[in-house]
Parts: C-alpha cells; sequence; structure tokens
C-alpha cells in the first residue's frame, strides 16, 4: 500500500472539494429535507461514482458522456429546484408548519 | 460410504420435527429488525418518514449531485492522479474517503444551520445556494 500517495489523494481531493458546489448542494439539500441519512448516502454515492469513473476510464469518461451537455441539463436542474424553493413552495411549507 | 445412505433418512424423519423449532426464532429477529428500523425512524426529530420517501431522497440527491460532480475538477484531479501513479485503487480509495467526508460535513452543516434558523429563512437560503450551484455549473460550460 502507498500510504504516500493515498494521503496525497485524499488530501488534493479533500481541499478542493471543501466549499464546492456538490458540497454546497449537499448543505442545500440536507437543510431542507426530512432525512439526513438519506441524502447523505445519496451524495456520498454520488461522488464515489463519479470519482470512480474517473479513476478507472481516465479520458474515456468525457467521450462516452458530453460533460458540457450533462453539466448544462444539471445546472438547469438546480436553477429549477432553486426557483420553485424561491417562489413556489414558500406558502405551502408555512402552511405545513402551522 | 455407509453413513452417507442413511443420512438422507434420517433428515426427512427425524429432522422435520427439529425443523419446526428454528422458525419461532427465525421470527423473532425480524421481529427485532423491524422494532429497530422503526425506533431508529422515530429517533428522527421531525416527521416520521416512509421508506419510500427516503428511497425518493436518496434517488434524487443522487442524480442532482452525480450529474453535477461529472467532468469537474476533482473527477480531472483524481484521473491525472491515478494516471501518473499507475495505482488506480490507491487514489480511489484516497478521493473516495475524502469525498465522503467533505459530504459528511455539507450534511452536518445543513441540519445544523437548519435547526437554527427559522423555516422561511432557510428556504430563502437554500434557493440561494442552489442557483449559486447553477451558476457554477453554467460558468463551467461556458468557460469550457
Amino acid at each position: 500500500m502507498d500510504w504516500n500517495l493515498l494521503g496525497l489523494s485524499f488530501a488534493t481531493v479533500f481541499l478542493s472539494e471543501l466549499g464546492d458546489k456538490s458540497q454546497l448542494a449537499a448543505i442545500a439539500l440536507s437543510g431542507n429535507s426530512k432525512s439526513l441519512r438519506a441524502v447523505f448516502l445519496g451524495a456520498a454515492s454520488a461522488l464515489l461514482l463519479a470519482s470512480f469513473l474517473g479513476v478507472m476510464l481516465g479520458e474515456g469518461v468525457s467521450q462516452i458522456l458530453p460533460t458540457r451537455w450533462v453539466k448544462a441539463i444539471a445546472a438547469i436542474g438546480f436553477a429549477v429546484m432553486a426557483i420553485r424553493l424561491l417562489w413556489f413552495e414558500a406558502d405551502s411549507t408555512q402552511s405545513e408548519e402551522a | 460410504m455407509k453413513l452417507s445412505s442413511p443420512a438422507p433418512g434420517l433428515l426427512i424423519s427425524e429432522l422435520e420435527p427439529a425443523e419446526r423449532l428454528p422458525n419461532p426464532p427465525l421470527n423473532l429477529p425480524k421481529d427485532l429488525i423491524e422494532n429497530n428500523l422503526e425506533n431508529s425512524q422515530a429517533s428522527i426529530p421531525s416527521k416520521q418518514l416512509s421508506r419510500r420517501q427516503e428511497i425518493e431522497i436518496f434517488f434524487s440527491t443522487f442524480f442532482t449531485i452525480f450529474v453535477a460532480e461529472l467532468g469537474d475538477k476533482t473527477q480531472l484531479t483524481t484521473l491525472l492522479m491515478s494516471a501518473e501513479s499507475n495505482s488506480p485503487w490507491v487514489v480511489f480509495m484516497g478521493s473516495g474517503a475524502a469525498l465522503i467526508s467533505t459530504s459528511l460535513l455539507g450534511v452536518l452543516l445543513g441540519r445544523w444551520l437548519s435547526s437554527r434558523v427559522s423555516p422561511k429563512v432557510l428556504e430563502t437560503a437554500t434557493g440561494t445556494i442552489l442557483l449559486l450551484v447553477s451558476v457554477l455549473l453554467l460558468w463551467d460550460v461556458i468557460s469550457a
């Protein structure tokens, strides 16, 4: 086991991921949903799969999935969730709380 | 050789009543598991969640974060490191541990914030964060 490489990859990824958009998304999703466990498991397994693809497929991942299009779709998805929260669900949750 | 032929006969005749014994002990752990599941769901401070709702939350989180993270700089970093080092599993374990801990930190931070802030402020903040995420993603698309 190459502990040096293990530590290096841990530190690099940990520092570059701190405060990155996936962590922001995890903060946002967990604050607003009822199940902490489901959000954590979903986020962790998505990140693991993404990094697994990166490590195992290498350059091939960009050929299989056109990442620009995927990202554009993700951006639209997040924007839709944000708009729904900001404009449409404010009333319904207030009545739920009451 | 001789033992193998009487053994099936013994199994049918003598173990049949014995097979009724394992059934109640098998049911007990099931009950215990179900009780534990109910207890663990009840220990969630807010409303009770059904298993289905939890699975829905799991998959919506999974897909949004997976799609957002594809082709991200973390993935490119791990890609380069595994290509350079020739030991992809070590790089995967290191980056996997890092990703698990950052998402755990994020989830805990989100829960902590949600316990201190009123629901309405929380919704506005969540919406703003999600908008920020989508702007960051769009920025990646444009600058790539």
